[in-house]
C-alpha cells in the first residue's frame, strides 16, 4: 500500500518537477563535494615518511571542518525533500493514514530522491577528477590515480547520503505525525530556552581554559585531544547559541521595524530562528575557520624563517589545504542558501502571488527576503569570528590575531563568505519574480 | 462624471488555446455590490483580474473612475497598475492569503505601510478596523491562531484599511461553513457598500451572490445573463 501511495505522490505533475529536482540537485552537490574532499585526501594515506603523518593529521582536521557545512547542506537538502511533501503527508494524516504509513512514506520518498541525487553526484565527481588531480601537494600534482576513489568508498558515500536523508525525513516529519493540524496552520512560533546561552558561555570558558594549559600538556596525543575537544565543543556551542542570539536580535528588529521589508524580514526570522541559523550556519563554520586559518598562516610565517626546505614545503601545502577547505566550505554555504531560498520561494509561491496582486512591489518582497538572510548572516559571521578569536587567544596571543596578515585573511574570508551568500540570494531572485507574477 | 466606477469593454484574454474571456463588456456602478457567477473555467476570475489590473487583457479596455479622474487601467504599465492596486483597490481571497508570520494587526497595517504611512499610525488604523470587524483583543494573534472566519475578517480589514474605493473578492467565503460564510459576507458588505464603496465578488455560492445588488452570469468567457437577486426574469 505504501509503495502505491508513494508512487501516486511521486508521479510527475502531482507536485511539479521543481519539487523533486531541487532536492535531487542538492544531494548531487553534497555527494560530489564529499567525494572530491575524500578523493583529494586519500593520497595523503599513501605517504609513509615522517611528514606523511602530519599530512594525514591535517587532512583529518580539514575533513572535520568540511563535514559540518556538508552535513548542514545535506540536512538542508533532506529537509527540502521532506518539506516538499509536508502538506500532502499532513493531508494524508487528516484523511486517516496511520503515523507509521506517513513516516514510511516520508522516509521512502526522501531516500529515493537522495539516492538519485547521490548517483548524479558520483557522475559529477568523475567529471571533476581531472581537475582535482591537478592540485599540487609536496611539489607535485596529486594525479588521477591518487584522487580516484574505489567502489567501496563510492557506495559508502551514496549509502551515507541516503541515511542522512532518511534521518532528516524522520525528524522533520515528526511534527506531522504528532499533530497534522499544527503543521498545516503554523499556530505558534517556536520558543528557544535561555539555558542555551548559559551552556554556551560555559563551554567557551572551558575551551579557553584548555587552550591556556595546552602548552603544558604532557604528550602530543593529549594536545591533539584537547585541541579537538575545544574545537568541536566550540563549534557545537555555536549551533546551540546561534539560533538564540538570532531570535533575540530579530525580536528587537521586529519591534523597531519602520518599513514593510524590515518588518517582514524580522518576523520571517522569528518564525523559525533555527531555520534562519541553519541557512547561514555554514558561514559560522567558515568564519570560525577563517580565524584559525588567519592565525595559522601568521604562525607559519613566523616559523618559515628557519629555512628548512621540507618544512617550507609543508607550510606551503598547509596554505593550499586551508585555501581548499575555505573554498569548499564557501561552495557548500552558497549551495545551502540557494537550496533553502528556492524551497522557501516554492513554499510561499501562492503568498508571493497574492502580495503582488495587493500591489506589493517585487523589490519589497526581495528586500525582505534578503534582509531575512543577511541580518542573521552578519550576526553569525561576526559572532563566530569573535568566539574563535577568544578561544585561540591563549594559544596565539593577541599579537598574531591582530597581525595585519591575519586580519587581512579573516576580513577577506568573511567578505567572500558574505558575498557568496549574497550571490546565492541573487541567483534565486528570478524564481521570486516568477512566483510573484504567477 | 460617470456613475460607473469601472467600465470594461471588449475584454478578451487567452491562455494558450484556452479563451478565458471572449469579448466581455461590463459596467460597475459606484457603491454597488456585483457578483460574478459561473462554473469553473467560465472566466470569472480572469475577468476579476482584468478589472483589477492584475492581468492585462489581450484586447479591450478597462477604465477606472477615481477621485482624480478617469484612469485607463489597461494602458498603465506594470508598476503603475501595481500602485493602483495598492492605493485604490482592496482584495480578499478565498484563503485570506495573509502573511502567516505577521500578527493580525501587522497584516492590516502592512497595506498602509506600503503606501508610506508610519508604522505606529498604520497599526492604530489597523486596530480600529479589526475592532470594527469584531476582532478587538485579537490584534496581536498570529494568523494560525485565528479561525477561518476570523482570518477572513482580517483580510477584509486589510482590503479596507487604505480606504479603497473598490474591493475585489475572489470566493471570499469559499473555505468557510455556511454560518461563518454569512457573517463574513455581512462584514464585507457593511465595510464596502455600507460605506458607499464598491464590491466586486467572484463566487460559486448562490447565497453569497444573493446578498449582492446585481449578479452577472458567465459561461465560456462571455457574460450570458444579468439579474437582480430576488427578482425573477
Amino acid at each position: 500500500m505504501i509503495a502505491r501511495v508513494a508512487w501516486l505522490l511521486a508521479r510527475p505533475g502531482t507536485s511539479g518537477a521543481a519539487a523533486s529536482l531541487l532536492p535531487v540537485t542538492a544531494f548531487a552537490i553534497v555527494t560530489s563535494l564529499l567525494l572530491t574532499v575524500l578523493g583529494g585526501a586519500q593520497t595523503f594515506w599513501t605517504w609513509t615518511d615522517d611528514f606523511g603523518v602530519t599530512y594525514q593529521a591535517l587532512a583529518v582536521v580539514a575533513l572535520v571542518l568540511l563535514v559540518v557545512p556538508l552535513a548542514s547542506l545535506g540536512g538542508a537538502a533532506a529537509r527540502l525533500s521532506a518539506r516538499r511533501r509536508d502538506d500532502r503527508l499532513a493531508t494524508l494524516r487528516l484523511l486517516g493514514a496511520t503515523p507509521a504509513t506517513v513516516s514510511a512514506l516520508a522516509v521512502l520518498e526522501s531516500v529515493v530522491l537522495a539516492v538519485a541525487g547521490a548517483l548524479a553526484g558520483v557522475v559529477l565527481y568523475f567529471a571533476l577528477v581531472p581537475l582535482i588531480a591537478l592540485i599540487p601537494f609536496r611539489g607535485e600534482a596529486l594525479g588521477i590515480d591518487g584522487v580516484l576513489l574505489g567502489v567501496p568508498a563510492l557506495a559508502g558515500v551514496v549509502a551515507g547520503v541516503a541515511l542522512l536523508a532518511a534521518g532528516s525525513a524522520v525528524l522533520g516529519l515528526r511534527q506531522v505525525v504528532i499533530s497534522p493540524l499544527g503543521v498545516r496552520t503554523k499556530q505558534e512560533a517556536p520558543k528557544l530556552h535561555w539555558l542555551r546561552i548559559v551552556i554556551g558561555i560555559a563551554v567557551i570558558a572551558i575551551a579557553f581554559l584548555m587552550m591556556s594549559v595546552l602548552q603544558v600538556a604532557g604528550s602530543m596525543l593529549v594536545i591533539l585531544a584537547m585541541l579537538g575537544a575545544a574545537f568541536g565543543g566550540t563549534i557545537a556551542v555555536l549551533n546551540l547559541i546561534g539560533p538564540w542570539v538570532i531570535r533575540l536580535v530579530a525580536q528587537s528588529q521586529a519591534r523597531r521595524a519602520k518599513t514593510p521589508a524590515r518588518l517582514l524580514a524580522a518576523r520571517s526570522v522569528l518564525e523559525s530562528p533555527k531555520a534562519a541559523w541553519r541557512q547561514v550556519s555554514g558561514v559560522a563554520m567558515t568564519s570560525f575557520m577563517a580565524v584559525f586559518a588567519g592565525t595559522g598562516i601568521a604562525l607559519l610565517g613566523s616559523f618559515g624563517e628557519a629555512g628548512d626546505v621540507e618544512a617550507m614545503q609543508l607550510f606551503a601545502d598547509i596554505r593550499t589545504g586551508i585555501l581548499i577547505t575555505v573554498v569548499g566550505s564557501f561552495l557548500m554555504v552558497a549551495c545551502s542558501v540557494g537550496v533553502n531560498q528556492a524551497a522557501g520561494i516554492l513554499d510561499r509561491g501562492e503568498l508571493y502571488r497574492s502580495l503582488d496582486m495587493l500591489g506589493m512591489p517585487t523589490p519589497t518582497m526581495d528586500t525582505a527576503r534578503r534582509r531575512a538572510v543577511m541580518s542573521p548572516l552578519r550576526i553569525t559571521a561576526i559572532g563566530s569570528a569573535v568566539t574563535a578569536a577568544v578561544v585561540m587567544l591563549p594559544l596565539t596571543g593577541a599579537a598574531i590575531i591582530v597581525a595585519p596578515l591575519s586580519l587581512a585573511v579573516i576580513a577577506g574570508v568573511l567578505a567572500s563568505g558574505i558575498g557568496v551568500v549574497w550571490l546565492g540570494l541573487l541567483a534565486t531572485k528570478p524564481m521570486l519574480e516568477r512566483a510573484a507574477a504567477g | 462624471m460617470s456613475s460607473f466606477v469601472i467600465e470594461a469593454s471588449g475584454l478578451s484574454k487567452s491562455f494558450g488555446q484556452t479563451h478565458a474571456l471572449a469579448g466581455v463588456d461590463l459596467q460597475v456602478r459606484t457603491g454597488e455590490a456585483i457578483a460574478i457567477m459561473g462554473a469553473s473555467g467560465s472566466g470569472k476570475t480572469t475577468l476579476l483580474h482584468c478589472l483589477a489590473g492584475i492581468t492585462r487583457p489581450d484586447a479591450g479596455t478597462v477604465g477606472f473612475q477615481s477621485g482624480a479622474g478617469r484612469v485607463e487601467v489597461t494602458a498603465l504599465g506594470e508598476r503603475e497598475r501595481s500602485r493602483l492596486r495598492r492605493e485604490a483597490y482592496g482584495f480578499v481571497f478565498q484563503q485570506g492569503l495573509l502573511i502567516p508570520e505577521l500578527t493580525a494587526v501587522e497584516n492590516v497595517a502592512l497595506a498602509l505601510m506600503l503606501n508610506g504611512m508610519p508604522r505606529a499610525r498604520a497599526e492604530e488604523y489597523g486596530r480600529g478596523w479589526l475592532a470594527a470587524l469584531g476582532l478587538a483583543g485579537m490584534e496581536d494573534r498570529r494568523i494560525g491562531q485565528l479561525s477561518g472566519g476570523q482570518a477572513q475578517r482580517v483580510a477584509i480589514a486589510r482590503a479596507q484599511v487604505t480606504g479603497a474605493s473598490v474591493v475585489f473578492a475572489d470566493e471570499p467565503t469559499g473555505a468557510l461553513d455556511s454560518a461563518t460564510s454569512a457573517e463574513v459576507m455581512q462584514a464585507l458588505l457593511d465595510s464596502t457598500t455600507g460605506q458607499g464603496r464598491t464590491l466586486v465578488v467572484v463566487t460559486h455560492d448562490a447565497d453569497v451572490a444573493g446578498r449582492c445588488s446585481r449578479i452577472v452570469d458567465m459561461r465560456d468567457g462571455r457574460i450570458v445573463g444579468e439579474r437582480v437577486p430576488g427578482v425573477t426574469a
